[in-house]
């Protein structure tokens, strides 16, 4: 151990060469040093005027450009002070730094594998213990990591996509739960509605008690007076020229809720997808591969529309397992 | 040696910086207080307090075709306060809404106005047929109510400079407020209508409420800064960003659905058009902008283009001149 001793100031002993102010690397800062810091000097003065007209601002509550322009001003000048002062008025280098000898000392060295060869016996064992136990970590962290792949590939999504919460019989309700009457709207007119098949009629209170699914909003638009056939086979969907379509574009999944009254067409915001009312909402144009879903349409006893039939097919943007068209 | 440097760091570096974290949270307290006002429930008292048959004997015959009979939603027989005279319709409304019909003194100069400036395009009578009985260019005008009138002259709408326009755009009216109340007096007496004009009383509105019925009835075309937004064939929304639009007019454009606006009749109660009308005309056209620039409120695209130009090209050349060889 004394000899380690003796070698330790080996370290301290190598000479760490710094490069000189005449170092013929080191190149003038700037021509003018004197100009520079003046400069630099002003740049500070100007920040903290900049500051103090920050926190003026902040205290006597004058507008937000004040305030963000004197506060992002003054950052600015300091920021801009402090790396012109590195730039111009510190030494450029290059500069050299040269390492220390790295090698230890031979009988470091050789004391150093004495004592390896020494503990080998003890050290084997114990790594064995470690080895197991981390390859035991490992391994369980491996099959916890393959249980999102397996799930992957476990049971389908089935129905899920295919259903809503739209039934035969359910009433459309606006956003605040009330119900539409049969002169709710006038010829041109359109609102969201959500399905409410639970209705319960308490001191006059209407109230329901089921939730509707954010792909159950439907837009529902009066394109005249009289009931119309939007398309062969969905004759008597249309009360009193009403007509309602999913408010989810086939195309991406966004609210189509753009309503042109006089061109009767309803236009995704997203990719302009339109859809014409009169036609059972086939596309006229954009990306949409399919037209909207549309919802039949009928009275109940007491006059408020509802849904005669679910919609006939899955509604949103089309998924692998769909089998309709 | 240590003691001395551990206290000097202390007192010259960790003290300031403790304290000078706990002024920036103090100040970001001040700067974004909790949102304590939050949306109070918003009661809509509909009930028909009008006998139908017997206000109709003194307020005439009136075209109810544009309104739904839905309680407070723009009808006058279903309104809370109702005031004929001599068979004509005054005024109708309630609390959120007074709508108003031009005196009828205005009817003969509103004949001369259209006389002057609407007859060629719509028909002496306003009806669509021109002196030969052919059909004019613009539409008839008979039986849309005195808010239609009011809306596209007001608007500077009409008189249209282009004709063959795919849609008339708003500009400063040629007429004055005056002329173009004349101007629906005169058309509505050939066929009186409603809606009225609408007046919506701001005081009692809730900005709250008409936030989220412009999100939910107005921001898919209009977008939901108002600042408008193209539409299929030429059409476009129009921006509400424009203080020159008053709330006279948003209540108008609401009821009436000028051209390919939805028309929002029974669905929207006269207090909710009132609480949207407060929002377009007291939020959307004054922005708070709290990152004091509003870049139109056009969207992401036009935010990005910013971020990426002024933002890191800007970054971008401070970088270059710090690491710039002097």
């Amino acid at each position: 151990m004394s000899d380690a001793a003796d070698h330790q100031p080996s370290r301290t002993r190598v000479p760490i060469p710094v490069a000189a102010l005449s170092d013929p690397h080191m190149g003038d800062a700037a021509r003018h040093p004197k100009r520079v810091e003046n400069i630099i000097a002003v740049v500070f003065v100007v920040a903290m005027i900049f500051f103090g007209l920050a926190g003026a601002a902040y205290w006597q509550n004058w507008n937000v450009w004040t305030f963000g322009g004197a506060l992002g001003g003054g950052l600015f000048a300091l920021g801009f002070g402090l790396t012109a002062w590195g730039k111009y008025l510190m030494p450029q280098g290059p500069f050299v730094e040269e390492r220390h000898v790295l090698a230890s000392a031979p009988d470091e060295r050789d004391s150093m594998s004495a004592a390896l060869v020494e503990r080998t016996a003890v050290v084997v064992r114990r790594r064995k213990v470690l080895g197991g136990l981390f390859a035991a970590g490992a391994g369980i962290f491996g099959i916890v990591a393959a249980f999102p792949l397996i799930r992957s590939l476990g049971p389908v999504p089935g129905d899920e996509l295919d259903v809503n919460q739209w039934k035969a019989g359910s009433v459309l309700v606006d956003s605040n739960g009330r119900p539409v009457r049969r002169d709710t709207l006038v010829i041109g007119g359109i609102m969201t509605v959500y399905p409410r098949s639970q209705m319960r009629v308490e001191d006059g209170q209407v109230t329901f008690t089921d939730q509707g699914l954010a792909t159950d909003q439907t837009v529902l638009v009066r394109v005249s007076n009289e009931p119309f056939t939007t398309v062969p086979g969905r004759e008597n969907w249309t009360p009193d020229g009403y007509v309602a379509y999913s408010k989810v574009c086939t195309h991406l999944g966004c609210p189509v809720g753009l309503y042109e009254q006089d061109l009767e067409l309803l236009v995704c915001p997203c990719h302009q997808s339109m859809f014409n009312v009169r036609n059972g909402a086939v596309p006229q144009f954009g990306p949409a591969p399919r037209p909207l879903p549309q919802l039949p349409l009928g009275y109940n006893d007491q006059g408020y529309l509802i849904a005669t039939a679910s919609y006939d097919q899955p509604l949103g943007p089309g998924f692998f397992e769909r089998t309709t068209t | 040696m240590r003691a001395p440097l551990k206290r000097k760091l202390f007192r010259q570096f960790l003290l300031p910086a403790g304290l000078l974290t706990v002024a920036a949270m103090a100040s970001l307290a001040v700067f974004f207080p909790g949102t304590g006002a939050g949306a109070s429930g918003h009661a809509d008292a509909s009930q028909v307090s009008t006998n139908a048959k017997a206000v109709l004997k003194a307020c005439g015959s009136v075209n109810t075709k544009g309104v739904s009979p839905i309680p407070n939603t723009g009808n006058p027989f279903t309104s809370t306060n109702l005031i004929c005279h001599s068979g004509g319709l005054i005024s109708y409304g309630n609390d959120s809404i007074t709508y108003a019909n031009p005196p009828a003194s205005y009817v003969a100069a509103g004949r001369q106005l259209f006389a002057q400036t609407c007859s060629s395009c719509h028909g002496n009578e306003a009806n669509g047929v021109g002196p030969g009985g052919q059909a004019t260019i613009g539409p008839n005008l008979q039986g849309v109510g005195a808010a239609t009138v009011d809306f596209w002259v007001s608007s500077g709408r009409m008189p249209a400079t282009d004709v063959k326009a795919v849609e008339a755009e708003r500009k400063p009216s040629r007429l004055t407020p005056k002329q173009a109340l004349e101007l629906a007096a005169f058309v509505n007496s050939l066929d009186p209508a409603v809606p009225a004009v609408p007046y919506p009383h701001l005081q009692g509105a809730n900005q709250s409420v008409g936030a989220s019925l412009f999100s939910l009835n107005c921001a898919a075309c209009h977008t939901i800064t108002g600042a408008g937004d193209a539409l299929a064939f030429g059409t476009n929304a129009p921006s509400l960003q424009n203080r020159a639009v008053t709330p006279q007019q948003v209540a108008e454009a609401i009821r009436i659905g000028p051209a390919n606006m939805p028309r929002f009749s029974g669905n929207l109660s006269d207090a909710q058009v009132r609480d949207i009308v407060s929002y377009v005309t007291g939020r959307l056209q004054h922005p708070t902008n709290p990152g004091g620039f509003g870049l139109g409120g056009v969207g992401p695209v036009a935010e990005g283009f910013v971020a990426l130009l002024i933002g890191v090209g800007g970054l971008a050349l401070v970088c270059f001149w710090i690491g710039e060889r002097s």
